[in-house]
């Protein structure tokens, strides 16, 4: 079991498996600055595409040898995206990186229905692993990124996605809490509807491979202490693997506070699609970009 | 502690002192015969509100002897059922039993605001059957009362049913939430209802009971058939009280229990200050009986 990012790199460098990132209007230096670590470590080749006048002084200013990547031209944001995309599905590379361009645009040409890779029928959400210091092991959290308010099915989807990341990290059955404000059903709440119904679900084994339970909050999910005094049985007692959060408002400021306060770092990955995406924000540290290119490398 | 059949409840009315039973317009000859019999059998310490001339005359035409009995001359039968309710209002009965009178004037004065057995609780409907292919009885509720239950009301039905179950001895009954399917589905309201109740009985919001559902109705009464589909359900094969989806479901059940499988039944309802007994005409007198039976082993007097 991964307990740890940097355990999870050290397993995908093991793989000596060098996957074909390419990015999406990488002309910028916090882009570039990512990727030539990545290459620098072994675990990427990488594809720019953008601007190739751009690529190069950018390089040039941050003394980089832009000869160690591959560069194609493009002209615009909209088609740097289009064509990053056209290239993983032609199988010219593994991995589509979003780069300076806008998240929209470029989740756009992921989900161009003919030309983009979202899987038939799938949601597109969002995964990511948090290593928090106080923390006993990595905890994966859905989707602090793209579904403002999930639906039951969106739910369900975000938790597949969530259970299969889990067993890529070879944590095989997940216990999974269902996030809200507290364990007790209620009209107020309503998130707690779907959450029985999930719960439920995975009685049935229509959601397969995990131990589920919510309404929970974070410390009767995280805190084996708090289900003692609070005497709530649980099966997830206090030792959660996944958190599932109602709305993109709860969990977006709860990875956002640790990563401030609590010396969090990440690696995030948008989920549903036929080959792995990397949708990043430039306020991320630099080993938490390098951590969702390594994650990428995993999943892929 | 399990009921095998309905003549257990009389183990359980024995040890308790003897009811009072108001017989609401009392002037009709199948209630007569059963309350009669309860009062031979000592279950029962019955009042006959009705008219007294009728009363008297159909006891002498089946030659029931009622020396003893207390008998309220009220000819009118609103009135009767008036009297008898303020009786049980006043404390001065515990089970109230329809008589020759609609089921909605009786109920109506039951709800009656000013002198009614309003508890502030669901008025639902229970009924207990005896059927030989099940190891133990079965409760169904609710099959004659509350028509499409909310998510809401089957909580309140849950809860009387399994108030009247605790009554009744078991102390964790194991209550099965029907629907076509064991799966959620959600097309299906009732499997998401089912889904909910369970979830509300893990976090003890509905307390005293095991609850699992959506389970289908093969499963909620047969191991084997759970065991085959995979099922882990404390509940399953082993269901003390079925929950039905509504009132088209439990009333076929109900009726193909009682004419297809030969199940002898007892029924009440729920809700109010004290069990009452509204059988229907088309009952039989065993029927009307262990009702009665029933009602005194679950009234809390």
């Amino acid at each position: 079991m991964i307990r740890t990012l940097e355990q999870m790199e050290q397993k995908v460098l093991a793989l000596k498996n060098k996957h074909r990132v390419v990015v999406a209007w990488a002309q910028d230096s916090n882009t570039i600055g990512a990727i030539n670590y990545a290459v620098k470590k072994g675990l990427i080749e990488a594809i720019l595409v953008g601007k190739k006048s751009e690529i190069k002084k950018t390089c040039k200013t941050e003394g980089i040898d832009e000869s160690k990547f591959i560069l194609v031209e493009a002209d615009n944001e909209k088609n740097a995206s289009s064509e990053a995309v056209r290239l993983v599905k032609n199988g010219d590379a593994d991995i589509v990186m979003k780069g300076l361009v806008g998240t929209e645009q470029f989740l756009k040409a992921v989900m161009d229905k003919e030309k983009g890779l979202m899987l038939p029928g799938a949601v597109l959400s969002y995964v990511c692993a948090l290593e928090i210091p106080a923390y006993h092991k990595l905890l994966f959290i859905t989707d602090p990124a793209v579904i403002p308010f999930p639906d039951l099915d969106q739910k369900i989807a975000m938790a597949d996605y969530a259970i299969e990341m889990a067993n890529r990290f070879g944590v095989d059955k997940p216990k999974i809490a269902l996030i809200s404000a507290t364990e007790k059903m209620g009209h107020h709440f309503e998130s707690s509807v779907d959450y029985s119904i999930m719960c439920k679900m995975a009685d049935r084994n229509q959601i397969a491979n995990c131990i589920m339970d919510g309404p929970l909050d974070i410390f009767l999910a995280c805190d084996k202490k708090s289900t003692e005094i609070k005497g709530v049985d649980t099966p997830v007692n206090g030792d959660a693997d996944i958190l599932l959060f109602p709305s993109l408002e709860s969990s977006n400021p709860f990875y956002k506070g640790l990563m401030l306060f609590a010396d969090g770092e990440l690696a995030g990955l948008i989920r549903g699609t036929e080959k792995p995406v990397i949708v990043m924000s430039r306020s991320e540290s630099e080993k938490s970009k390098y951590y969702c290119i390594a994650l990428s490398c995993l999943m892929a | 502690m399990v009921l095998k059949n309905l003549n257990d409840l009389k183990r359980l009315v024995d040890g308790i002192p003897i009811r009072k039973l108001v017989l609401a317009a009392a002037n009709d000859q199948h209630s007569l015969g059963a309350v009669y019999r309860a009062w031979k059998e000592n279950i029962i310490d019955p009042i006959l509100v009705g008219d007294e001339e009728e009363i008297q005359s159909i006891c002498s035409s089946y030659n029931y002897d009622i020396t003893g009995l207390r008998i309220i001359n009220e000819p009118v039968p609103e009135k009767s059922v008036e009297t008898a309710v303020k009786m049980i209002s006043s404390k001065q009965a515990d089970i109230l039993m329809k008589g020759k009178i609609g089921s909605a004037t009786l109920l109506r004065c039951v709800l009656n605001k000013e002198w009614g057995l309003r508890t502030g609780n669901l008025l639902s409907h229970f009924a207990l059957f005896e059927v030989e292919t099940y190891q133990k009885v079965i409760a169904v509720t609710d099959v004659a009362m509350n028509i499409a239950p909310t998510l809401h009301e089957k909580i309140a039905i849950v809860n009387n049913s399994v108030a009247c179950l605790n009554r009744l001895g078991y102390k964790m009954p194991k209550v099965a939430v029907l629907g076509a399917v064991e799966m959620v589905n959600e097309n299906m309201q009732a499997t998401l209802d089912a889904a909910l109740l369970s979830k509300m009985n893990q976090r003890d919001q509905i307390k005293n009971c095991i609850i699992d559902g959506p389970l289908a109705f093969d499963n909620a009464v047969s191991l084997e058939s759970a065991q085959l589909k995979g099922i882990k359900s404390e509940v399953a094969g082993d269901t003390d009280l079925l929950l039905m989806p509504d009132i088209e479901v439990g009333n076929v059940l109900y009726k193909s229990l009682v004419f297809f499988a030969k199940a002898k039944v007892a029924s009440i309802i729920l809700g109010a200050m004290v069990p009452i007994v509204l059988t229907s005409r088309s009952d039989s007198e065993q029927a009307k009986f262990d009702s009665i039976l029933l009602a005194a082993a679950a009234s809390t007097y």
